[in-house]
């Protein structure tokens, strides 16, 4: 599975989670937005995005966000 | 405990305040398929709960809320919440929904579609619902606080994330036009269903859960979801949406004012759009403060009734949302309490504080008196059935336009001006709850849309082919006083909200444009796994706003209610939506007898004809 650099501007982020529910559902077969990789926290007006141990920087979560709050580049190989 | 469809999470939540029970019931998938989900199965539940005649603030008046199948999932705008009690105001069954924010997925990752309350506790309470541990819990520290101040509390005492429902102290002392607030943005319950919350003394639900809910075929769903995704992101206005939201159809303020204030744009779990605002004032006497809101639309509302400073509309709003009141109806109240004290009914010592309705110093201290119940605000509290009752005949020729004992929003004399009579304005009507436009979207929405998008759209919201002929019979022939026929129309806008709302999302304009029923069907089959033509949807939706109708012809609230206010008729009252001029009494009248009739209920009386109920396997209600 390719790699990506998960790049996170949190100021373009709604807390929709949409990114949360396509991880959870790529990993886990099922929508569960607790069990995903990335955590998004949406507080009034901060906005925390990170990523747990487990991530595998595959993307999923870039690919569902409607906002321009996450975008990935590949990652150089290191083979 | 789950269920063997997909996308339900299985189980209803019984909660017996008066008994401090707690029980879990399986859903049944029987029940599930006939009355869809979400919407319709809130209904259905309501039917069977809600006893004839029962008193909306009474211990016996059951709420129900649910949220439909596909909530949960990463649909565009899947997050919806409804619920649906005896509301005090209009003194009907009646639904309350919400773009559920946070709280309609943690409820299905908790386990459960719907919950359903009945009784009372006998001191303050709040529900607390982390997977099948569901608790009762004492809320005495939390009564008498607003809205905001309860859900940060609520949400710091809960590992996050968590949805949250709670009233502020309007709702607390039964103000019959208070509501509830969902993660204290999203407002639940024009009508009064914070005042119901109140009377059982429950001031809050709180949820979370990480259960996970699974779609039948992932596959054919990994399919359609996809292209959705691809359609939204490739659509030409969706940056405007996302920038300005409804402030793209009300531009209350110039942009840059709204730029200005703007601290981040809050989104319903999945949504695209994201309608909910957190702002900040940035100079003036208010600098500094923030308000969270449904949609900044709403934050400038009372620009509407006068106001003539953005940033004190900002802070009346935010002061209402936090008492836990309905704005329309709390400025269409003062409005009328006003008139009355103008015109020598309401005797000045009674008023004691001046009724300026474009004072923000007025506004706020009334708001105050209503939701505490201080003196005069005792019987505006009550709203406009207990004014008329306490000033007598006199008031009544001072009173606004009203519906079912409540202000319809829209319309000649009301905060929206709305002159043209679409699907929306005689759906404040016909709506069974009282007058609500949400429900009454199609193309006639905002008025003037041009009548050759009409045929798409009603094929999109499942109007069949022979039904829009008939709706559109009139419009390439200038003899025709009755081009468009609105009362038809009614019908399938009606049905379109109920296909919505059944599976679980926002009914927004915005949103439903990129879904049609065919898609719905569609989409419910695969999420659900229960066989679904678009043909079975159109009768399942039929099923479920007949049962609504029955409901509430069951509590009397029939054809005598749906008669329009004296204001809506002659040259300051609505126009046709075709030729533009003043509508008549009997215009009307017909525009009500053929909605009836395309439902398949008797064209007078509103009543579901035997042979509907029959052809929609409704015949034991």
């Amino acid at each position: 599975m390719a790699k990506y650099e998960i790049q996170a501007n949190t100021e373009n982020c709604t807390g929709c989670l949409r990114c949360q529910l396509g991880c959870s559902n790529l990993y886990t077969k099922a929508f569960n937005p607790c069990v995903a990789y990335i955590r998004v926290n949406v507080s009034g007006a901060d906005c925390s995005i990170t990523f747990t141990e487990d991530c595998t920087e595959c993307g999923v979560c870039a690919d569902h966000c409607f906002y321009g709050a996450l975008q990935k580049e590949p990652k150089e190989s290191s083979e | 405990m789950t269920m063997k469809i997909g996308g339900f999470a299985g189980n209803v939540l019984d909660v017996d305040l008066t008994k401090g029970e707690i029980k879990q019931n399986r859903l049944d998938d029987a029940l599930a398929e006939k009355f869809i989900g979400g919407f319709g199965l809130c209904l259905k539940f309501a039917y069977d709960r809600i006893r004839p005649g029962t008193e909306a603030l009474s211990a016996d008046n059951p709420v129900i809320l649910g949220a439909g199948p596909l909530v949960g999932t990463n649909l565009p705008s899947s997050s919806r919440v409804y619920a649906v009690t005896k509301l005090p105001t209009s003194n009907t069954i009646g639904w309350c929904g919400a773009g559920g924010v946070n709280f309609g997925y943690l409820l299905k990752n908790a386990g459960f579609d719907h919950v359903v309350i009945e009784g009372k506790s006998d001191h303050p309470v709040y529900l607390k619902i982390l997977n099948d541990q569901v608790e009762i819990c004492d809320a005495e520290a939390l009564w008498g606080k607003d809205v905001e101040e309860t859900y940060l509390i609520l949400r710091e005492s809960v590992k996050m994330p968590a949805g949250i429902i709670s009233i502020g102290q309007a709702g607390e002392n039964r103000v019959t036009f208070s509501m509830a607030f969902i993660d204290r943005m999203a407002t639940l319950g024009r009508g009064g269903f914070g005042a119901v919350m109140g009377s059982k003394n429950l001031k809050a639900i709180v949820v979370n859960g990480d259960q996970g809910i699974r779609v039948a075929d992932r596959k054919r769903y990994d399919a359609l979801s996809k292209s959705f995704f691809q359609r939204i992101k490739e659509y030409r206005h969706l940056k405007e949406w996302q920038d300005l939201g409804l402030l793209k159809s009300f531009p209350l303020v110039p942009v840059e004012t709204y730029k200005k204030i703007k601290k981040r744009r809050i989104a319903c779990v999945s949504c695209p759009i994201g309608c909910k605002d957190v702002v900040e004032i940035q100079d003036g006497k208010f600098k500094g403060f923030t308000a969270g809101t449904s949609s900044a639309m709403n934050l400038f509302t009372p620009l509407a009734y006068g106001f003539e400073d953005y940033r004190e509309a900002v802070k009346c709003t935010a002061t209402l949302d936090r008492y836990g009141l309905d704005m329309f109806e709390f400025f269409g109240i003062m409005s009328f309490a006003k008139t009355l004290g103008d015109n020598g009914i309401i005797p000045k010592e009674q008023i004691a504080t001046e009724i300026v309705i474009d004072s923000l110093a007025s506004m706020e201290i009334w708001a105050k008196k209503i939701s505490l119940r201080e003196g005069l605000g005792q019987i505006l509290a009550d709203g406009f059935h207990r004014i008329l009752q306490e000033f007598g005949e006199n008031a009544k020729a001072y009173a606004p336009s009203l519906v079912k004992g409540m202000h319809p929003y829209a319309g000649p004399g009301s905060a929206l001006p709305w002159e043209l009579f679409g699907t929306m304005e005689l759906g404040q009507l016909m709506e069974p709850r009282g007058p609500h436009v949400g429900s009454g979207g199609s193309p006639t929405y905002f008025a003037r849309r041009p009548l050759d998008v009409f045929p798409r759209h009603l094929a999109r919201m499942g109007v069949p082919e022979a039904a829009i002929e008939r709706i559109l019979s009139g419009v390439n022939d200038p003899e025709c006083e009755e081009a468009l026929k609105i009362g038809s129309l009614l019908k399938y806008s009606h049905g379109w909200f109920t296909t919505l709302g059944s599976l679980g999302v926002c009914a927004r304009g915005q949103i439903n444009r990129f879904y049609s029923a065919s898609i719905c069907a569609e989409l419910y089959e695969t999420v659900t796994g229960i066989k679904t033509s678009l043909e079975d949807l159109r009768r399942r939706v039929e099923r479920v706003w007949t049962l609504y109708k029955l409901a509430n012809i069951r509590e009397e609230v029939e054809h005598k209610g749906e008669v329009p206010p004296d204001q809506w008729i002659g040259e300051s009252g609505f126009k046709n939506y075709v030729t533009q001029k003043p509508l008549t009494r009997e215009e009307m009248a017909l525009m009500v007898e053929d909605y009836y009739q395309e439902w398949g209920w008797d064209r007078k009386t509103g009543v579901p004809t035997p042979e509907t109920l029959k052809r929609l396997g409704l015949t034991e209600y």
